[in-house]
C-alpha cells in the first residue's frame, strides 16, 4: 500500500467519524438498535473475553512467580500482576478480542448488507442507515468495550487470586489489599479512559470497512478480513499514543 | 401456493384508468456523469397515474441509475424529477423520507434484511416511517400485504429460507405495505426462472389493478415487458432513444430498437 | 438489528452494572485506602530533605496507616512543608508532640512518613499545626557506613588468609598434618619393645648360666654333662647379634622418624602414649643391658669361657659373612 493511498483512505476514515459525530448527536436516536447492538457487542462477547481474561490472569501470575521468588518479592506479585492487567493485558486483549470477534461481524455483516442493496433499502425505507447501522454499532463498541475491560480486570484479578493460591496461600483480604496499596487513580482510569478509544476506533473502522464495500461477494470477505486488521492495528497503535500521553502527564 | 390471490388482468384491461393526465412523476433533463461515463444526458419521462412504463436498455444503459435518481439514492447533475408534484432535488432529507413512503422501490436483489424474519422485514418500513400504528393493524398490514403476494404463511421465516421467487414476492409486500402510488421495479424478473418471472409479472398486474398504483419498471426482459408495460421507453446512449406502445416499438424499423425485440 | 426481547436488555443491564460496579468498587476501595472519602485534619510538617516522597505516600503512626501526603511545598533553600492530611479517626492518638520522620516501606519501597509518640503528655493535633520533625536514617548515611565497615572487613579478611597461608606452609602443620607419623612411630616403638624383651630374655639364660657355674658343678663337668649348653649359647650369642642388629636399624629409623619430624619433643607433643612406651622401652633396655653388662663381665672372667669368647667372636664374624652355613657348637676346651 503506497503512501497516498494510506494518506487517503485516513483522510476517508477522517471524513467519516466527522460524519459519525454529526450524525450521531442529530435526532432521531435509534435507541432499539443500539441497545441490541450493546447486547450482541458485549455481552455476547462477554464469554470469550471472560475466558481469555481468566486465562491470562492464571498464566501470568504462574509465570511472574518463580521470578519473583527468586529475589524473594512473592508478596509483590499480587500488586504486579494487578498493574499489568489493568493497565495493559486486560485493555489490549479485551480490545483484540473485540476487534476479532465484532469487527469482522461488523465488517462482513454491512458489507453483505450493501453488496444485497440492504442499506439503499433502508434508505428507501425512511431509515437513515448511517444512523441505524453505523451510529448504532460505533457507539456499542465505544461503550460496551471499556464494561468489557472492566470485567475481564475482574476476571483476571480473581484468577490471579487462584494462581497466587494454587502454589502458595494468601488470603483474598491480603490479596486486594496489597493491589489496592499500590494502585492509584492515576494508573486506572488512564487504563479505563483508553478503552473508549478502542471500542471507538475498532466499531469506526469496522463500519467504515463494511460500510464501503465494494460491490461484489469478494468485497465481504475482504471486509471482514479488513476490519480485524486494521482494527487490532488500531489498538495497539492507540495504546502506544495512551502509554505516551500518559507518560507525558505524569500518569504512570 | 406461490399462485397470485388476485385474478390478472387481460392486458386489454391497461387502458389508463380514471385520470389518465395525471402525471405522478416526470424526469425533465436529467443528465448525471460517472468521471467519462456520461449515463444519462438530457432523460426526460412523464409517468401518468395508474400507468406501467418499462424502461428497456441494455445493461450499463443507466436503467437503475434512473431509478436511483428517482428515488433520491443518486443526486443528478441537470434536470429535475418531480414525483407527486415534489421536486426531488429541492427536498431535504425529513421531505425526501416523506415523499418515499409513497414511493414503493423493489430492488434487483430484493434487498431483505437477513438478520429479520419476513413478518419484520414487512414491518421494518412501517415502522420506520413513524407511522402510529397499533399491533393489531400492524398484524393486519402484515398478514394483507402477504395475502397479495400469495405468501400468507410465511411471516415467521428468515428470507434465507425461502425461494427466489418467493424472495421478490416478499420484497413486494414490504414494498406494498406502505400502499405506495408509484412502484419502481428494479429488473423484477431477473434472475428468475421464465415460469416464475411471468408470475410476478401477472403480480405487478394485479397490484397495480387493486391498487391503483403507477409503475416504473426496469428490465431487459422481453417477456416481462409485452406483461406489464402500457408504455415503453427504450434508453439508448443516455436518452430517450424510442417511446411507444409495446406493438408500437416491436414494429420499429430502427435497428437499434428492433435489436430488442427479436 | 431490533430483536430486544426483554430477557437481552435484563441481561445488558446486568452486563453493563457488573462492569461499571466494578470499576466504581475498585475507585471507591482506592480512595477509601487513601482516605479521599473520610474525613480528615490537615497538619504540617518542615523537613531539610524529604527523600523523594510523593504527594499520596502514607502517613504512618506506630506502622498503621493514618493519612496520607496532600502536598509538598519548598519554603525556601532548605526547608520542605509537607502537608498530611490525617483521617479524624486517628486524630486523638496523634498528640501535638508528635515527631514526623521520613522513612521508608523496606529496603525498596515507598518513601513514607512516620510519625512517632512522645513520652509527654500533649493535647490531640488540631488542623494546621506543625509537627517537630526528626532527621530520618537516611539511607545514603547508612550506605556510606556501610561502605567503611565493608574496607575494615576486606582487610581483616586479607591478613588472615595471609596467616592461614603461613600456616600451611610451616612444618609445624605439616607434622600435624602428616597421618603416617604416629602410624610409624608406633611400629618402631613395638619393634623396640619385642628387641629389648628378647634381650631380656637372653640376658636371663646367661645369668642362669653363669649362675650354675659359680654354683661349683664344675664348668668343664657341667659342660661334659650338659651338651644343651654350648647350642644354646651358640643360639644366645646369635640372637643378641641379631637382636642388637635389629635394634641398631630400629634405633636408626627411630632416629630418621624423629629426624623427619625435626625434633623428638615433636613427637612427644604429638603422642605422649608413644613417649611414654619409648621412655619404658629406654628403660628396660638400659636394665637389660647393665644385666648384660654385669653377666658379660662375669662371663669374661671366666678362664673357661675365655676361649670360648674368642672363638664365638670369630663365628660371628663368619656367620654375618656367611649366613647359610649352620655354625657347628664350640669344642669344649678349645
Amino acid at each position: 500500500m503506497s503512501v497516498t493511498t494510506l494518506l487517503a483512505e485516513t483522510g476517508t476514515i477522517t471524513r467519516f467519524a466527522g460524519r459519525f459525530f454529526r450524525e450521531g448527536f442529530r435526532p432521531r436516536y435509534e435507541w432499539q438498535e443500539l441497545l441490541y447492538q450493546c447486547y450482541a457487542v458485549g455481552y455476547q462477547s462477554l464469554p470469550l473475553v471472560g475466558i481469555t481474561g481468566f486465562i491470562m490472569g492464571l498464566v501470568l501470575t504462574l509465570r511472574l512467580r518463580p521470578t519473583m521468588v527468586q529475589f524473594g518479592a512473592e508478596s509483590w506479585i499480587p500488586v504486579m500482576v494487578g498493574l499489568t492487567i489493568i493497565q495493559e493485558l486486560s485493555p489490549i486483549i479485551t480490545g483484540l478480542m473485540v476487534a476479532g470477534k465484532v469487527g469482522s461481524s461488523i465488517g462482513a455483516e454491512l458489507s453483505s448488507m450493501r453488496v444485497t442493496e440492504q442499506i439503499d433499502a433502508m434508505d428507501v425505507s425512511g431509515t437513515n442507515p448511517f444512523k441505524y447501522l453505523v451510529v448504532t454499532r460505533v457507539l456499542a463498541t465505544t461503550l460496551m468495550v471499556p464494561v468489557l475491560t472492566l470485567l475481564s480486570d475482574a476476571i483476571g484479578l480473581f484468577s490471579a487470586y487462584v494462581g497466587v493460591n494454587m502454589q502458595g496461600s494468601t488470603s483474598l483480604m491480603l490479596f486486594v489489599n496489597h493491589i489496592l496499596g499500590r494502585l492509584t487513580y492515576g494508573q486506572v482510569l488512564p487504563a479505563v479512559a483508553k478503552t473508549f478509544f478502542f471500542g471507538f476506533a475498532i466499531g469506526l473502522i469496522s463500519c467504515y470497512k463494511g460500510y464501503y464495500a465494494s460491490n461484489d461477494t469478494a468485497g465481504v470477505g475482504r471486509a471482514a478480513n479488513s476490519a480485524v486488521v486494521a482494527g487490532s492495528l488500531a489498538v495497539f497503535l492507540l495504546d502506544l499514543v495512551a502509554v505516551l500521553v500518559s507518560t507525558a502527564l505524569g500518569l504512570i | 401456493m406461490v399462485k397470485p390471490m388476485l385474478p390478472t388482468p387481460a392486458p386489454a384491461a391497461a387502458a389508463p384508468l380514471p385520470a389518465p393526465t395525471e402525471a405522478v412523476l416526470t424526469v425533465a433533463g436529467v443528465s448525471l456523469t460517472f468521471g467519462d461515463n456520461h449515463v444519462l444526458q438530457d432523460f426526460s419521462l412523464t409517468l401518468n397515474r395508474g400507468q406501467n412504463i418499462v424502461v428497456l436498455g441494455k445493461s450499463g444503459a443507466g436503467k437503475s441509475v434512473l431509478i436511483k435518481c428517482i428515488i433520491g439514492l443518486l443526486k443528478p447533475d441537470a434536470g429535475t424529477i418531480t414525483v407527486l408534484g415534489q421536486d426531488v432535488g429541492a427536498l431535504d432529507h425529513a421531505g425526501l423520507d416523506r415523499l418515499r413512503t409513497k414511493l414503493g422501490f423493489l430492488f434487483q436483489s430484493n434487498a431483505l434484511y437477513d438478520s429479520m424474519t419476513v413478518r419484520e422485514n414487512l414491518l421494518f418500513p412501517l415502522r420506520r416511517q413513524w407511522l402510529a400504528h397499533t399491533p393489531t393493524q400492524e398484524n393486519e398490514l402484515v398478514q394483507q400485504a402477504l395475502t397479495d403476494v400469495g405468501l400468507a404463511d410465511t411471516a415467521a421465516l428468515l428470507p434465507a429460507a425461502l425461494s427466489g421467487g418467493m424472495r421478490k414476492r416478499i420484497a413486494l409486500a414490504r414494498t406494498l405495505i406502505l400502499r405506495p402510488d408509484i412502484i419502481l421495479y428494479d429488473e423484477p424478473t431477473t434472475g428468475l426462472d421464465p415460469i416464475t418471472g411471468r408470475e410476478i409479472d401477472h403480480l405487478i398486474r394485479a397490484v397495480q389493478a387493486k391498487y391503483n398504483t403507477s409503475a416504473l419498471i426496469i428490465s431487459h426482459d422481453l417477456a416481462c415487458v409485452r406483461l406489464t408495460a402500457d408504455r415503453v421507453v427504450l434508453l439508448a446512449e443516455g436518452r430517450c432513444y424510442a417511446e411507444g406502445t409495446y406493438a408500437e416499438l416491436s414494429a420499429n424499423e430502427d435497428p437499434r430498437v428492433h435489436d430488442f425485440f427479436i | 438489528m431490533s430483536q430486544n426481547s426483554p430477557g437481552n436488555t435484563v441481561r445488558l443491564g446486568l452486563f453493563t452494572v457488573l462492569g461499571v460496579g466494578f470499576l466504581l468498587g475498585l475507585l471507591y476501595l482506592m480512595g477509601r485506602q487513601q482516605n479521599l472519602f473520610g474525613r480528615s485534619l490537615v497538619v504540617r510538617a518542615d523537613f531539610r530533605n524529604v527523600s523523594g516522597l510523593l504527594t499520596g505516600n502514607s502517613v504512618r503512626l506506630g506502622g498503621i496507616a493514618v493519612g496520607n501526603v496532600k502536598a509538598i511545598d519548598l519554603l525556601n533553600d532548605s526547608t520542605v512543608r509537607v502537608s498530611m492530611s490525617l483521617s479524624t479517626d486517628a486524630q486523638g492518638f496523634v498528640r501535638q508532640n508528635a515527631v514526623a520522620a521520613i522513612g521508608t516501606d523496606g529496603l525498596v519501597g515507598n518513601t513514607i512518613i512516620n510519625l512517632t509518640a512522645q513520652a509527654a503528655p500533649a493535647p490531640p493535633v488540631q488542623s494546621g499545626d506543625v509537627l517537630r520533625t526528626k532527621t530520618p536514617l537516611a539511607l545514603d548515611a547508612m550506605l556510606g557506613t556501610l561502605d567503611i565497615s565493608n574496607k575494615n572487613l576486606v582487610a581483616i579478611t586479607r591478613s588472615l588468609r595471609q596467616m592461614t597461608a603461613k600456616l600451611d606452609t610451616s612444618a609445624l602443620w605439616q607434622l600435624l598434618n602428616d597421618q603416617q607419623l604416629p602410624a610409624h612411630v608406633r611400629q618402631s616403638l613395638g619393634h623396640v619393645a619385642a628387641a629389648s624383651a628378647q634381650l631380656q630374655r637372653a640376658a636371663t639364660d646367661a645369668a642362669q648360666l653363669t649362675q650354675g657355674v659359680r654354683q661349683g658343678r664344675g664348668p668343664l663337668g657341667y659342660l661334659l654333662t650338659d651338651k644343651a649348653l654350648p647350642a644354646q649359647l651358640g643360639h644366645a650369642g646369635r640372637q643378641l647379634a641379631s637382636t642388637t642388629d635389629t635394634l641398631a636399624a630400629t634405633v636408626a629409623g627411630l632416629r630418621h622418624q624423629l629426624l623427619a619430624g625435626r625434633g623428638p619433643a615433636h613427637t612427644l607433643l604429638a603422642d605422649t602414649t608413644a613417649a611414654r612406651q619409648v621412655r619404658q622401652s629406654l628403660r628396660s633396655v638400659q636394665q637389660s643391658t647393665q644385666k648384660l653388662d654385669q653377666s658379660m663381665t662375669a662371663l669374661q672372667h671366666n678362664f673357661l669361657l675365655r676361649g670360648y669368647f674368642k672363638k664365638q667372636a670369630k663365628q660371628k664374624a663368619r656367620a654375618a659373612a656367611d649366613s647359610v652355613a649352620h655354625p657347628g657348637p664350640p669344642r669344649p676346651g678349645s
